[in-house]
Formats: C-alpha cells, structure tokens, sequence
C-alpha cells in the first residue's frame, strides 16, 4: 500500500521534474513543505498568540505577528535559493556496473545572486551539500553505482535546502537526458587452460624469429616493390604483398570461447577484467566477441574502445528481451 | 571552477556554532536578569561560559547526573524563594532558569533548533515587565540574534563571529518583507475583549494618589518622578493657577486617617448647572489599581463607562489596570451643592469623639470671635502665612494628637497635615468641610500639545462649605510664605513651584538639550501608548467605523486580514521571482534566437530546448544561414558551459548572436511577403 503511493508520488513528481542535459527548475517543479522545526515554530506562535491575547499584551503581539511575518517572509526566500540555479552534467570517472563511481555536475547560478547550503543527491540519505557562489559554478561529485552496463540513463537527482532558518525545506527533482556508458564489472577470471602454457611457447618461438611470415593482402600504391608477392602475381592473381607479423612479446588475444559453457555477463565481466588488467602493465592485446573483432593494440584510446565494446555488447536484443518479458 | 562541498554526514555531524546559540540565548534572557533573582542569572551565565569553554577546546563532556541535578537545585531554588511555583514572577524565574540550563542539553542540531525557536516565546515573557519603547526595539535586536544563530546553523561555511555582520545584514531583507505583515495582523486580528484568564499574583504596588490619606501617604508620592497622567486640551486651555486635578474627596476622620464614606452618583442632568467656562481634554491615566479617574476640578459629567459622584468624584467599576485613556468636561467655576440638607451638613462637620482638644477649643473661639465663616476660614490661611508655618517633606514625628501637635507645636508638615489640619478646625467651628486628594499642576510638553503631570505632583487640599456659595476649594499649602518653604525642595522637587507661583512657561527656544531630548522621549513615549500599547478592542472598531465599516465582526477582520495578507505575500514573491531581467547577455541573445526559431517553426512552442538539441533541430531544418547558426551554437556551449570564458570573447558573441537572429529576422519578412504572391 504505502509502496504503491510511494510509486505515484514518485511518478507525479517526475512528470513536472524538467530533463535535458542542462537544466534549471521552474517553480512548478518545486517542492516545499515545514520542516520538524518549521512545526515547532508553528506551535510556539501560537503559545505566544494565547499569551499576548491573555494579558493583552500588544507588545507581545507585534513580535508574534513580526515573526509570522518572518515565517512567511522565509517561506518565499527559502523556495527562491532553489531557483535560478543551472545544472549540468559535467562528466564522470570510469563506470564500472555494481562499483561506485563518481559523476560530475556543475551548479550555476543565473540570478546573480549566492544560493547557500544547496543539498544534491540521489536520495534524502545520500546528499551532499554546496553553496553556488554568483560569479563562479560550484562542482559537486555524486557517488553512482550502476545497476547494469551499458548507456544508462541517471537516476533522477534530489536537489533540496533548508536555508536559511531550517523552518522549511524546499525540493526539486530534475534528470539529465543523456546517458552515461557503463562498463560491465571487472570479475577476476579463474586459471584458464594449460594449453595457454604451450600457446605461450609457441609464441615465444615465433618471437624468436625476427620476420614471420603472416599472410597476404592486396597491393596499395607506395608501398615496397620488395614485398610484393610475384609469385602470385605470376599466377595471376593479382598484385599482392606479402605481410609479415612481428611478434616482440606475447600476443594476447582475449577471446569470447576461451570461456564456453559460463553465462554470458560473466564472460563480460572476465574480459573486462583482462583488458584492464593488460592495459594496466601496458601490454597489447587484442579482444575477440561473437561478431566483433578488435585488432591488437596497445594504449588508453585502445582499453577505451575494447571497454566500450564490452559495454554495450549485446545490449540492444538484451533490452527488447527485457521488454518482452515485462 | 572548484569543487567545495560536504557530505551529508560531515554537514550533519559538523559543530555547532555555539558562539551564535549563546550569543542569542543570553539576549533573550538579559531582559529578565533585571526581574529575576540574582543567582538564577549567575547560573545562568556561568552554564553558557562553560558550554562555549567546552565547546572551543572540545575539553569535556559534562556529565548527564550533574546536570540533571543542576537543573533539579534550580527548581528547588525557585520554589523555596518563592514559595510557589505559579505566578507571574515565580513562573518567569523558572523559565528562565530551565532556558538558561537548556543549553547544557544542546549536542545535536535539533537541540539547537528547539532552543533558539523556544526563544521566541522567551522574549515575550520580558514583556510582562516592562513595555517601554527602548524594550521593544532591544527585543527587536535579540530576535535578530536568534535568526542569526539560525541561519549560522544552516550554512555550509564555518560559523565565526565575523559573519555576525553580513548575516545581519542579509536578514533586513526579511524585516522589509515582515513588518508590513506584522502591521497589518496588528490592525486586523481580532481582539478579545477580556483576558483568558487572569493570573495570580499580577497585582503590584503601583499606585499614585491612594483611596485613603494618612500622614506621609502624599508626601511619599512627591519623590516619583514618574508620570501619573497626561492631560491634553482640545481648545481653550485653563489657566495654570486652575490646574487643581481631582481624584477623590475624604470625609471621615478617625483621628489619624481620612478615609471615603461614600457618596451618591449624581443623576444626569443634575450637576451641569452653571455658566462658567468649559475646557474639554482627555486624560491618558497610567494604570492606579484603582476606580478612581482624575478630573480636571470640577468634572461637568462622567465620561463613558464610569460614574460622577455627588462629591464630583469620577470612578469607574473595574480598577484600572492598564494604561486608560478619556474624555471629560469641566468647569472650574461649577458650583457644588449651593444648599445643603441639616443631615448633611451635620455628617461634614463630624469629628471623632475625642482628641486634638486644643484644636478644638482654639477653632470654636475663633469662630466666635469672627462674624462668618469665610472670615474664619481667612484668618486660618493668614495664621499660617503670617506665623511661622513651614512646609517640609521631613517633619518632626507628630504625637498622638496629630492636629494638635502640628498647628501649635512644630508647625511643620506637607499638604496633607495642612488640609487635615484645615478640615479639622473647619469642622470643629461647626463649618462643614472635606479634604480632596489629586495633583496639581503638571509640565507642558512644549513639544506636543498636552500636559505631563507626575506623581511628584500629588497634592491634598480642602473644599470649605459656605452657605449660597457650594463648596469652595481651599488650597492652605498656598498660603506658607515662600521664604518658609524647605529651599531643598524647590530645588530638588521643581514641581513645588507651580504651587506658590505662576507657571514657569518654557520657551522652546530656552529648554536645553536635555531637556528637549526628555521631551522627546515622553512624546515618543505617549505616542508608544496610544498607538501601541492601547490598541485594544475598542480601538479597532473605532478605526474600523471610521473608514466607514460599521459594526465590523471579528469573522471579517479575519476574512480581510487573510485576504491581505496572502495579497501581499503574492505580490511580494512575484516581484521576488521575476529574475528574468538579470539574465546575462549571452542567455538572452540565446533565448531570442530560441523565439525567433519558434517562429520559423524549426521548433516548437512551450518546450525547453537544449543548445545542442537545436543544433540537431537546425540541421534537419532549412532554415537560411544553417552552417552559420550551428557554428554559433557550438561557440555558445563552448562559451556557456565549457570554459571559463573570456569576457571579450562572450561580447563578441552577442554581437554575432544579434547579428544572425537580425538577418533571419528580416529574411523571414521578405519570405513571408513573397508567399502570398507565389500562391
């Protein structure tokens, strides 16, 4: 029952929330309500209305009017320090699913004026607290931990205040349009295979060999006359040269099969393990996935590309599925 | 760009600012610590001293059993001081010391938040006292103190004693937008006409002019300087010598204290007889606890709610308790009582059975010897003038027969030995006649048109009966020759002059700084009462019938007060929010190409749209200067959101803003004109 009004209020809410990649509140999207203080307030004025009308008291009056005045005075200048406040996602660190990470969001003030003690987050529990100086964005990190990889769109944001007196607490909701790329989680594979040790060898005595020959391919104009493969062309084939590999170390290839028969995100995950653990000792590597194939490579751009791959494999037949079983 | 901020639980959990929470609590109790016992506020102090010491160096934690019996002695001390626990200044006392322990208990931050919220209710305890204007504006600055203390709760920055001054500072924004609505609750709320209940022990010894006079009674007066009532004349004002202020008339003498027997209200019509001139005033009575009002000598008819005693005495049921304002007609030429009744006249010429013999016999031979009563009466004044009669505020102690003792042997007193001497030879030559008691003369406010006067004015005198005349007012302190008045009292007690001779007229120009800044006070202090302390019930339908809302009920006040009030919340949160205008240039060239794209239909109405949603819009689109549209675009997200850019460089792009959006804007016109003819 209470889920349930919790749902709509979380729904009704997020129908006025405003979205976009850059965004400000209008006042129909924000929030205010007493605080436990604000209640408190509320029944000392009335304590002191009994009193100033008992003894007559007109002195007594006037200060329990200034101070509703005040009260309301604060209920406007509490809503305006949500306003005119621009936020913008400004970016994040690496996102790995289930690990927490951080993104970035700027918040500007368009009035020109301070907005003091602003809380940003996720949830009530899980804030953190800034104040948006009129000249200079404040930067704030919100601690994220993804749920599944991917492009994932962010949970909506909790933008809330208690300035100035703590009486009232004004709050909006707002979610960034874009999504941000979730990399799956980096699982420690198990000790694969013992031909790994030979393949090892092997490749150790490739590696011994300063030129091997590797395979053909078409001739471009400008390269070498030396190594073009006229035996080929004798046969008319065609002009091809001749290509030849040069194994300085261990080539890696971290492939798909080498995990058959365990479930597919575990595969994700163990590949995602290999390429950043290689790319953490700076060897090359190369990264095989049913239907992709990504060249050996070494360098932060090539880890980039290979996690990305591994992010959003699969991930568009993955999402009709979950659609179709909804 | 910096990235400052705290987590929730360092915000939670970060120190209190215990200088601001100090700073407010105690301004909230300095008030009381001039009404409540001595070692409450030392208590106090010493509690708040050691939180803050605690607080600084992080020290110590005080132990919960101490406090708890700390706070339990408090209470202890209160009821045995006291002897009760109710009351006003029991209750106070109490208050204030649980307030004052209250901050050993403040750790957390709600702790914080009930303290300083409780404070506002502490404030109005300090009204209970004293409702002077110099109150109200300290009150004004502790409330501010515990707003302060409030909002440095709120605040991310740590809190020191040099933000004290910008946060004042910003919290007059909040005044501007609260007095307005404390004026307009103060006119509109409706007001009872009693209180809810009245509570004991409220009753103080402050009185002027009691109901009953025994040597010293007045003379006690005289040293108070403080006001008893202003008078103030609508028109012709009396001459200073008529200044006789009536407030009640003794008749019956037990040999020591004249008291009131009573008399009989005056039926209308009755008493405003004879010609003579009329002044017309109001009188602003501080509060007497009693029914006595003051009239100017003598009151044609009593004002609204109060009666006219035959002895033109003026009371009202109810003692008056709080600061009362009238209106009233007198005469002073009014005649009282020209015939008089046997039975009355035997009852004005009664004294006790025995005493003051002297007296006695020294009255009847006089009276013998003279061939009326005024004559008689003559030859009292001129023995006092002539003899070596003093007036003294230090007599000598009188024996048992006071009359006696004073009129032959030490011939020194104030006013009431010299009324009560005067009466009781009247009355023992068979003449009838009675002491009234009030004040005389007072102090023009040069400044504004009315008429202190204080209870250093306070004054007795006698009213003698003479057949066809009435009552004839007999004042025989006038007639102490000047040079036998104490020196030290006219210089100490400049009321005392206006006894013996003319009104010393103060010029404006004359009066001295001083002087004029005390006047000032008082008017300051007279316009406090009657604007603000004495708004009541009646006051308000008073206002309200004069702007012509006859027979207002309290459930429309209420109506209209809401109404008002939420009309200018509204009014003042749309002034607030209209923020638009101090958009930057950069943002307003941006939201204009935004309409001008509405109007191009690139876009659509009533839909917020992002920089670089438009770029995508203006790509599908085919509107004119599409390449250099986009690259504007880009540049206002490089410039907006991505560096810190430089201040040429923004200024330039407006230009170019302006430049785009003004050609499209023209093009757009010729386009639309050529449409029509195409078709």
């Amino acid at each position: 029952m209470i889920t349930q009004i919790r749902l709509k209020a979380y729904k009704w809410f997020g129908k006025r929330m405003p979205c976009g990649d850059i965004v400000e509140f209008n006042q129909r999207s924000t929030y205010i309500w007493p605080a436990a203080s604000g209640y408190f307030l509320i029944f000392i004025i009335l304590l002191m209305m009994v009193g100033a009308t008992n003894y007559q008291n007109n002195l007594a009056f006037l200060l329990t009017f200034l101070i509703v005045g005040i009260g309301l005075a604060t209920i406007i200048f509490t809503f305006k320090n949500l306003q005119g406040i621009q936020f913008a996602l400004r970016g994040h660190g690496e996102l790995f699913c289930e690990e927490f990470a951080e993104v970035e969001i700027s918040l500007t003030s368009l009035t020109g004026t301070k907005h003091s003690a602003i809380g940003i987050g996720w949830s009530l529990e899980e804030l953190v607290w800034t104040d948006v100086e009129p000249d200079e964005p404040s930067l704030v990190r919100l601690s994220f931990k993804a749920k599944r990889r991917g492009q994932v769109p962010l949970e909506r944001i909790l933008v809330t205040s208690y300035f100035p007196f703590g009486w009232l607490r004004t709050w909006s909701f707002f979610g960034f349009s874009s999504t941000v790329l979730v990399y799956p989680k980096p699982v420690e594979p198990p000790p694969v295979f013992e031909s790994v040790g030979n393949q090892e060898e092997e490749q150790g005595h490739k590696k011994r060999g300063s030129e091997d020959f590797f395979g053909l391919k078409s001739y471009e104009i400008g390269e070498p006359l030396s190594r073009i493969d006229w035996k080929s062309f004798a046969r008319e084939k065609g002009l091809y040269v001749r290509e030849f590999a040069v194994f300085q170390g261990t080539q890696l290839c971290f492939d798909w099969d080498d995990y058959a028969g365990t479930d597919d995100e575990l595969r994700l995950s163990y590949l995602t393990f290999l390429v950043i653990q290689a790319a953490q000792q700076q060897i090359g590597y190369s990264l095989k996935l049913p239907g992709e194939y990504i060249m050996f490579d070494e360098g932060e751009a090539h880890r980039n590309n290979c996690l990305k791959v591994l992010a959003l494999y699969d991930t568009q037949s993955k999402e009709a599925r979950e659609r179709s079983l909804q | 760009m910096k990235a400052l901020y705290v987590s929730n639980t360092a915000y939670q959990n970060r120190s209190l600012p215990f200088y601001a929470i100090i700073l407010a609590q105690q301004s909230v109790l300095i008030p009381l610590y001039f009404f409540i016992p001595v070692w409450i506020t030392v208590l106090n102090i010493t509690a708040a001293l050691l939180v803050l010491w605690a607080s600084g160096k992080n020290r110590f934690v005080i132990n919960r059993w101490v406090k708890t019996l700390i706070t339990l002695a408090a209470i202890a001390g209160v009821f045995w001081f006291f002897r009760k626990i109710s009351g006003r200044d029991a209750g106070v006392a109490l208050i204030s010391a649980m307030y004052g322990l209250k901050i050993f208990e403040v750790n957390k931050k709600r702790d914080a938040y009930l303290l300083l919220n409780l404070g506002f209710f502490i404030l109005v305890t300090g009204f209970l006292f004293t409702q002077k204007p110099l109150i109200a504006l300290y009150q004004l600055i502790a409330l501010l103190l515990i707003l302060n203390a409030l909002m440095q709760l709120n605040t991310l920055g740590s809190s020191s004693i040099k933000g004290l001054a910008s946060t004042l500072k910003s919290l007059v924004k909040y005044l501007i937008f609260a007095i307005p609505i404390m004026v307009l609750l103060f006119v509109f709320f409706p007001r009872l006409a009693g209180p809810l209940w009245r509570m004991p022990g409220t009753s103080q010894a402050v009185s002027g002019v009691s109901d009953s006079m025994s040597p010293g009674d007045v003379s006690d007066l005289q040293l108070f300087e403080k006001v008893a009532f202003r008078a103030q004349f609508s028109g012709s004002e009396p001459s200073e010598s008529l200044l006789y202020w009536r407030v009640l008339v003794l008749d019956e003498f037990d040999g020591i204290t004249w008291t009131r027997a009573g008399s009989i209200p005056v039926q209308t019509g009755e008493s405003s007889t004879h010609g003579g001139e009329t002044f017309s005033y109001n009188i602003t009575l501080e509060p007497t606890r009693l029914n006595y009002l003051v009239s100017l000598d003598r009151p044609v008819r009593a004002p609204v709610k109060s009666r006219l005693y035959r002895d033109f005495t003026v009371t009202t049921k109810y003692r008056i308790q709080d600061r009362t304002r009238y209106q009233l007609e007198s005469k002073p030429d009014l005649s009282i009582e020209p015939t008089m009744s046997e039975r009355r006249k035997a009852f004005f010429t009664q004294l006790p059975e025995s005493g003051n013999e002297r007296a006695r016999s020294w009255a009847q031979e006089l009276r013998l010897g003279v061939e009326s009563d005024e004559v008689f009466v003559q030859r009292l004044l001129q023995q006092i003038n002539q003899q070596p009669y003093y007036y003294t505020l230090t007599p000598p102690t009188l024996e048992e027969d006071i009359v006696d003792s004073f009129w032959f042997d030490f011939r020194r007193g104030f006013c009431e030995h010299y009324a009560s001497a005067l009466v009781f030879l009247a009355r023992a030559a068979g003449i009838p006649a009675r002491v009234v008691i009030g004040y005389q003369g007072g102090e023009k406010n040069p400044l504004s048109n009315y008429w202190i006067v204080r209870y250093a004015n306070a004054h007795a005198w006698t009213e003698i009966w003479i057949e066809g005349e009435g009552w004839l007012r007999v004042d025989p302190t006038a007639a102490i020759a000047r040079s036998r008045i104490e020196e030290n009292l006219l210089n100490d007690y400049r009321q005392r002059e206006t006894l013996f001779e003319d009104f010393p007229a103060v010029n404006l120009g004359d009066i001295s700084w001083y002087q004029e800044f005390q006047y000032w006070l008082d008017d300051l202090d007279s316009n406090w009462n009657e604007w603000i302390l004495d708004f009541n019930q009646g006051k308000q339908r008073q206002l309200f019938s004069g702007l012509g809302f006859q027979q207002i009920r309290d459930r429309d006040l209420i109506i209209i007060m809401i109404l008002v009030s939420v009309g200018f919340v509204l009014f003042a949160s749309l002034r607030q929010f209209h923020y638009k205008s101090e958009k930057s240039p950069l943002t307003k060239s941006f939201d204009d190409l935004e309409k001008l794209l509405v109007s191009l239909e690139v876009i659509e109405q009533n839909k917020s749209y992002g920089p670089a949603e438009l770029i995508i819009r203006v790509k599908a689109s085919t509107v004119a200067k599409k390449a250099e549209l986009i690259l504007l675009l880009r540049e206002y997200i490089r410039m907006r959101y991505q560096i810190e850019a430089n201040q040429k460089d923004v200024q330039k792009l407006v230009r170019e803003f302006k430049r785009v959006t003004r050609f499209l804007k023209v093009n757009n016109v010729i386009t639309r004109k050529k449409s029509p003819s195409s078709l």
